[in-house]
Formats: C-alpha cells, structure tokens, sequence
C-alpha cells in the first residue's frame, strides 16, 4: 500500500479548548488510485490533508496519536528536518486551492516550477531549465519555454492551477495531496484542470487525495471516496457504491440536498441542523442529532459495518 | 456583563493610568511639598534607599533640592492635559479627514492625500518653531504642533481601513435600503474603527509625551515655573553623572505612563471586539 | 402586461489607467412578477455588475433600467424611495453582509429605520416576525452576527431583506458560500417566502445545476453580453448557444458515469478590456465561423433566444 493512515488524530489548540479536528481515522491509497476526501467545512477533511505533511497551524495544531505510513515508512515520528527533506514537495507533494496565493508574486514562474526540483538537487543548470520547460509542458502551458521569465499575474486562472500543478508534479511525488484544487475556478476551466489531474496520474502512477466539498468533482475524479463528517470517516467505499446505494444516513441526505442538472425538480431534501462543536463532541454518532432515523442506540458510537468488498459505513442501523 | 466585563482586566496598568489621572486632578492638595520649593540644602539628595536619602524626599531631590516625587506628581497635569487635547484633536480631525476621503473617494480623496503628503514633508520641529514664534511657547502650542502633526498619521490610516470597509456588503445593502449617508457613518463606519482609533490613541499617549519633553527641552514648550515631565528631563540633563535619579524618576515615569497606556488599550481592543470577546 | 423588471440596452463601461473595460455590453432582459430569472456566467462575465445597476450601486453608462414600466433614471427623489424599499438584495458572503458590530435586532430593523418612524416595541415585533418567517428564534435578535453559523447569518440577511416586504429580491449568489448541507435549507427557505409573499427574484449564480432547480427564466452572459436567455426548462433541454453547451458539458455530476468534455469550450474568457470583435465567444467556439468573428450576432427568438449564427438544428446535429 502506498499510503497507509491508521486511526490518525489531530488537534487544534485553541483558547476555547482542543479541537478534535481530526479524530481517529483510516484510510488507505494504493498507487495510481484517487481516493477522495469528501465533507463539508470543518469536517476536517483539510487538516488530514496537512497532517500527511505535518503541516499543521504553527503552535495550534498537534498530531496527538496514531499513524501515517508511506510506503512502509511512519511518518508521525520523522524529525522536521527528515520531512522536510525526504517526503515534503518529494515524495508527497500538494495542491492548494488558491493558486493565486500558492503563487509567489516577486518570482517568475521557472524559479518558482524549478525551486523544489533545485532543493531537493535534482537537477541544476541547464538540466534545470530543461526539467522545468518539460514539467510545464506536462501540464500543457502553452508555450513553457518563452514563458519561464514570466510572471504569475501574466498568467490566467487556469494557467496559474496548471503552474503549481507543476510545481507539485516536479519531483515526481508518489502521493499528491489536492485540496479543493477546482473550487476557485470557473466550470469550463474546472473540467480542464480535472482532466489535468488525470493525466497527470497516467503519467506517473501517483496516489492521488483529492479533497473537495463538490460532490460533483468527487464522483468524475475519484475511484474510491472516504466521507469525513466532524472528524470522523462515517462512510468510505467505491465511487460507484458511495453514489448508487450510498449506506450511511449522512451520505445519503448529502446526495438528496444537492440539485443536479438534468434531474426532475423537486424540492431538496435539507439535512436540518449544523454539525456539532469539535471541542466537546457528542460521544456517540455524532451525525445524530441532525439524522431522521436516530435511536435510542445513537448515544453510543456506533460501530464500523463492512457492506461489501471495501464498502464499509459508521452506523447503528447497519449492523 | 457583569463580573465577565472585568475579566483579565490588567490591574496594574490600569492602577498607574489612575495614579496619573488622579495626580493631574488633585493638584497641589495631594503633594508632600510645594513643587517649586527650593531647599538648597537637600540639593542633589538621593532617593531614600540610597546612603543619605531619607522619605522626607522619598524620590531624592533635584539640583535645587526641590523635592523629585512632588515635581512628578505635579507634572503628570501637564502630560495629561497635553495628551488629552492633542489625542481628542489630531484623533477627531484626522478620523473625520479620512472617513470622508475613503468613503467618497475621487477629487476629495486626492486633496487629503495632497494635504497629508505635504504636513509629513514638513519637520515637525521646524512646524514648531514656526508656530512658537507666531504663537507663544507654551502648553496649547504643544498641543497645536502635536495636532497638525499626528492627525495626517490618524488620517492616513483611517482612510485605509474605510476603504477596506466600504466594500462590505452590509454597506452596500444599507445603499440598497435606501439608509443616508451620515446614518451609515454613524451606525456603520464609525464602530467598526473604533478600535482602530483607540490603539492609535494609546500608541500615541508615549509619542505626546516624548513629543512634549523634546519641545519643552529646545524651550518652545512648557515654560517655568510650570512643570512638566519633559521640562524635568531637560533641567536634570546636565546633572546626570553626579544625580541620575533626578532624570531617571521622570524618565521612569514617562515609561510606565506609555507601558500602562499601551497594555490597557490592548485590553480595551479586544474587549470592544465582539468577536475575540468569546475567545 | 408591464414587466417587474425590464432592462433596456443596458451597458456599463469602466474608464481605468489601461482603457476602457466593456463590463456590460447592451443587455435586455425582461423579469416578469412572481418568477425567477437566473443569470449565469463564469467569473468576471459582468452578472454582477448588471445586479449592482439595479441596486443603484453602479450607475449605467447608457440604457434604462425600468420597475414596473418607470425608468429608475427618471425616478424623482420620492418615487427613487419608494424603488429602494421595494427591492433589496441577499449577498454572498454572509460574514461580509452582516455589521459584526450591531445586534441582529438592529440588523433587521435597519431597512425600516431607513423608510418608516416605528417605536420601539413596533419594531420588536417586526424583527420577531420576520425571523418567525426564516426560521430563526425571536430571541436571536439580542444576540451579534458572530454567534451564528453561516447558514444562520444567511437566513438573517434574508430576514433583513424581507422586513420591508419588498417586491424584488437580488440574490448575489446567495448560497455558495455555504456548505452543501445548509444550501438546501436555504434554497427551500427562498423558494417558501417567495411564494409566501409573492416575491419576484433575480438570482446571480454560477452554479448551473443550482439555477435549473431554483429559477423559472435564465440568462447566460458571456463577457458582458447575454448569448442566451429563455425559459429555463427549454434554456437547459435545448441549449442553443455552444457557451451554454460548453458550460453545462463541463458541470461535474454527482454520478460515477458520467463523462466530462472539455473539448466544447477551448482555452479561456478574454479580458473585457479588449473583447474579441464579432462574437465574443468565437475564440473558444468549436462551431466558429467567419462571420463570427466579424460581426456580433444579436439575441433573437422568443420566449428562447439565443445570439448565435447557427441554427439551432445545425448546433443539434455538430453535437
């Protein structure tokens, strides 16, 4: 198994309190495989992201237990500097969602594609210049070689997502860590950069997460999803078991409360509600209090039920 | 509110500020000696925890044997009434100033850029020697160099964070609703600088009174018999290898005034902040 | 019948240090009362500026817009009044659109300060009732904006809106700064007051699956200028632009199967500085023919209208 994470927890240390951001979840991602991490806002489904890379909020954020393997190494326990070094922008690379602001303004573009490829001594000189005209030919910038004195605001939207695609791409990553890596983007050129992003998984057999809100994203990238609500993984499977018998209450009222092009109009299904502070969950599901089939039962947490091969979903009318 | 309003009040601070503020109201009536009171013999005296001091002159005396802590207690009047003035003025101008040129913006806002560009080209020393001699040197001087001095300061920043606050949309719905002009000032920019304003005007207690002591020192300032600390900095200037405690009380003084100050309007920011307040 | 809304040539040019950008170019749009008109378009295609004319927020560079059969241009200081208490608008951000400052009581109350002398308990009573009607408890109006959740500000932007019981509402993308699951809760909410109180909306969206579900009419803008309008069934079922088919080949489904194209819209929107002459579109239109790039072609048929030099059944048959 590429990736390996075993009952990872992360905390936020705020003044209020500890947040459990991240609270006691597995997964896994083969080579060549888009696992999706799909939630909503605070679901903590982007600081399982920065966890990978322990990139964590300075001072606040703390991984407090379990395990991150990559390809057999634990990377909980690897110094900064290790980290630093071997697997950050290496062996596991990310995407952010803005790439305005993954940009650096005052560099061009080729020393911003060349700099990891440089720090991590790759390559130097003329093969430097030659990796990165290649990499941002990978990612289809029109032109790369005229362009790599140029500057990030003389590039489009697009462009920019194509330039740090790049940058995270350089050192061949083993794992790429995309982070709602469409959202700020307009849908024609969306569906490019998606597309993108599957190309660039032929290419190189890299694991892909690809964490989004968009249900939509989700289902024309991914090949399994895990669905992270307050914390929590309550359902993961296949792409098509998530979307065609999706098990789990959460899920299913998700997938009722979106419109969908081409569908019949009805009035949406609304989930009720708000999710729960982090800060003092509930101690059983924590979905509960907004599920209409809730239980008696529902005050425990509620045990992990395998549906079908690598279908698996956290609920109390499962088992 | 209640007994959370004066949670993690800093007492300290706020017990110096209300040492200072009651000093400048009580007058002469709370002083050990008459400020001025020259005693020839006690020239020079060290303070009380040093070889022939004594609590008769528990700060030491200066180099006419006036008494050190009477003269401090007496001068926090002028640092005051300085600050006080200079703060309400340079403040409520230059809020005003840059309200109007970031809300409006256009022609209105190139002329208080102009306006503001061409006071901080001007030394404001040479600003104030300008205005001692047309006016005469003294406390509403000060107050007048400080003013034309800092209300481009308050007014560049002001400005900034309008413009960055007209683009809200409760603003823009307020337009929508058909809400005046002025309505918005008050209802809506005006509390959501508030705390601009009052950092700005904490950070400005230490300039003023530095401000004050440096014109005192060149004589375009307070003038003797008053007294100010700045006045007692200069006077003890010369004194200060065989008596440094004649400069250091005052100096002292000035520090803790601007410490306080600077503490107790940090605590005040986030107090006013509806949103830190929860944290 | 006089339209709710109608726009008339409606054009907005910004004078900047680098020319002119041509943000609204002639728009023509007719709202009847009690529907929906959606306008949809990527980022930067001016549906914003249109909203923000009829808010009185920009002023027009040349066309009417006329309420109700008057020219808000023409309006005297009393009937301009009367415009503002009958329109309001709900913004996206709803961190942004509520004063952190002020009380939501107050909050509310403010549109009614601005047209009516109410007393205080007069004024109790209209907030109680208003957040009555979005589902918000009465005692939520003691409290400030930060102690609610973004779905809960939303339903008090639209308390807000609705307090003077206005005629038209503008909804500048009002839900896609929420989660998925609050988005539900909030479009069904709007779809109630508007029957409820007879509202006539003009939805701002970029989400197309969002605009199928929720608007009866739909106008998509491309770079400042309407390619297609009509009824928003007919809009969706046969789209006649290639703009409008590109877009809605390019919105990711909820559904593992279905298969993204890219290929209908090429490349990216060109800066309104300096808009291609002829069709606007003709850069990245996959049909683009001669006379496309020389002369716009105008918006033509009815209720469905499309401004584009293909017939409808040609475009059919290309797809």
């Amino acid at each position: 198994m590429l990736l390996s994470v075993r009952d990872l927890q992360t905390h936020l240390h705020l003044k209020r309190g500890v947040l459990r951001a991240v609270d006691g979840i597995s997964f896994d991602v083969a080579e060549g495989e888009t696992l999706g991490l799909v939630g909503e806002s605070g679901s903590g489904k982007t600081l399982t992201g920065l966890s990978l890379l322990r990139l964590l909020p300075k001072g606040s954020g703390r991984i407090v237990g379990g395990s991150i393997k990559l390809d057999g190494q634990e990377l909980t326990t690897l110094s900064e500097s290790a980290l630093a070094r071997d697997i950050r922008g290496r062996k596991i690379a990310m995407i952010m969602q803005d790439p305005m602001t993954s940009l650096n303004p005052v560099f061009s573009i080729g020393d911003q594609v060349g700099s990891p490829l440089r720090n991590h001594d790759i390559a130097r000189g003329a093969a430097l210049r030659s990796a990165v005209v290649d990499v941002l030919q990978r990612v289809r910038l029109p032109s790369p070689a005229d362009r790599l004195g140029d500057y990030p605001h003389q590039f489009s939207g697009g462009q920019r997502q194509r330039i740090v695609a790049a940058m995270a791409i350089g050192c061949t990553p083993r794992l790429l860590v995309a982070d709602e890596p469409t959202t700020a983007l307009d849908v024609t050129i969306q569906v490019q950069i998606i597309n993108l992003l599957r190309t660039i998984q032929a290419d190189t057999g890299a694991g892909i997460i690809l964490i989004t809100h968009d249900l939509g994203v989700a289902a024309s990238l991914c090949r399994r999803i895990a669905v992270m609500y307050a914390g929590q993984i309550i359902e993961t499977g296949p792409v098509r078991a998530i979307y065609r018998t999706p098990s789990h209450p959460y899920t299913k009222a998700l997938l009722a409360a979106i419109p969908r092009l081409g569908a019949k109009r009805t009035r949406l299904v609304a989930i009720a509600g708000q999710p729960p502070s982090l800060i003092d969950p509930p101690s059983g599901c924590r979905f509960a209090a907004r599920c209409t089939q809730r239980m008696d039962k529902c005050a425990e947490a509620p045990p992990t039920v395998t549906l079908s091969d690598g279908h698996s979903a956290a609920c109390w009318k499962l088992v | 509110m209640g007994a959370s309003m004066w949670r993690g009040v800093p007492w300290i601070p706020l017990a110096i500020l209300a040492a200072v503020g009651i000093f400048a109201a009580g007058g002469e009536w709370l002083l050990p000696f008459d400020p001025n009171e020259l005693d020839l013999g006690s020239a020079f005296k060290p303070p009380f925890w040093l070889e022939g001091g004594d609590f008769a002159n528990p700060l030491g005396a200066d180099n006419l044997g006036r008494d050190i802590l009477s003269r401090i207690m007496a001068g926090s009047r002028v640092s005051v009434i300085v600050a006080f003035y200079a703060i309400l003025f340079s403040g409520g101008i230059g809020a005003i100033a840059g309200m109007i040129a970031g809300y409006f913006g256009g022609w209105v806002d190139t002329l208080l850029m102009r306006l503001i560009e061409i006071q901080q080209s001007v030394p404001a020393i040479a600003l104030a020697l300008i205005l001692a001699a047309a006016l005469e040197p003294g406390l509403w001087t000060v107050v007048v160099v400080i003013v034309l001095t800092y209300w481009a300061w308050y007014a560049r920043i002001i400005r900034g964070e309008i413009m960055a606050l007209k683009n809200r949309d409760y603003i823009a719905f307020a337009r929508v609703a058909g809400v005046g002009t002025p309505t918005i000032f008050v209802r809506h920019l005006l509390p959501n600088i508030f705390n601009t304003l009052v950092v700005l005007a904490t950070l400005q207690v230490g300039q003023v009174i530095l401000f004050e002591a440096s014109l005192s020192f060149l004589g375009l300032g307070i003038q003797q018999p008053d007294i100010s600390w700045g006045l007692m900095l200069s006077d003890a200037r010369q004194y200060i290898t065989n008596a440094w405690w004649a400069i250091t009380m005052p100096g002292i003084a000035i520090m803790l005034t601007c410490l306080a100050s600077n503490i107790f309007g940090d605590w005040l920011r986030d107090r006013l902040d509806p949103q830190l307040r929860q944290l | 019948m006089t339209a709710m809304l109608e726009l008339a040539d409606l054009t907005k040019h910004y004078r900047t240090k680098h020319g002119v950008v041509r943000a609204v170019e002639s728009v023509s749009l007719r709202v009847e009362p009690r529907t929906t008109m959606a306008l949809v378009g990527e980022s930067g295609c001016g549906k914003t500026t249109i909203a923000k004319m009829i808010l009185q927020l920009e002023q027009p560079t040349s066309g009417a817009i006329r309420f109700e059969g008057q020219d808000i241009a023409t309006m005297d200081r009393a009937a301009l009044r009367a415009y503002r208490r009958q329109v309001m608008a709900v913004f996206q951000d709803p961190y942004s659109s509520l004063n952190p400052r002020l009380r939501v009581g107050t909050i509310i109350a403010e549109p009614v300060l601005a047209h009516e002398r109410k007393s205080r308990a007069e004024l109790a009573k209209i907030v109680a009732e208003v957040l009555d009607v979005v589902g918000m408890p009465a005692n939520a109006a003691r409290l400030y904006p930060h102690e609610f959740s973004g779905g809960q500000r939303q339903r008090i932007a639209i308390a807000r809106a609705l307090a003077l019981r206005p005629r038209l509402m503008v909804l500048d993308e009002p839900v896609s700064a929420l989660d998925v699951s609050i988005r539900a809760q909030i479009l069904n909410l709007l779809a109630d007051i508007q029957t409820e109180f007879g509202l006539t909306y003009l939805i701002i969206s970029h989400d197309l699956a969002l605009v199928e579900h929720f608007s009866s009419d739909v106008a998509v803008v491309y770079l400042g200028s309407l390619s297609e309008a009509g009824p928003t069934e007919q809009v969706f079922a046969t789209p006649q632009h290639p703009y409008t088919q590109a877009l809605l080949a390019a919105v990711p489904l909820p559904d593992p199967d279905h298969v993204l194209s890219e290929a209908a819209a090429m490349g990216e929107i060109a800066s309104a500085m300096n808009p291609p002459p002829g069709c606007r579109f003709h850069p990245r239109c996959p049909h683009a023919m001669d006379i496309c790039r020389t002369t716009p072609p105008v918006l033509t048929g009815a209720p469905h209208a499309a401004a584009c030099y293909l017939p409808p059944h040609a475009l059919r048959d290309a797809c």
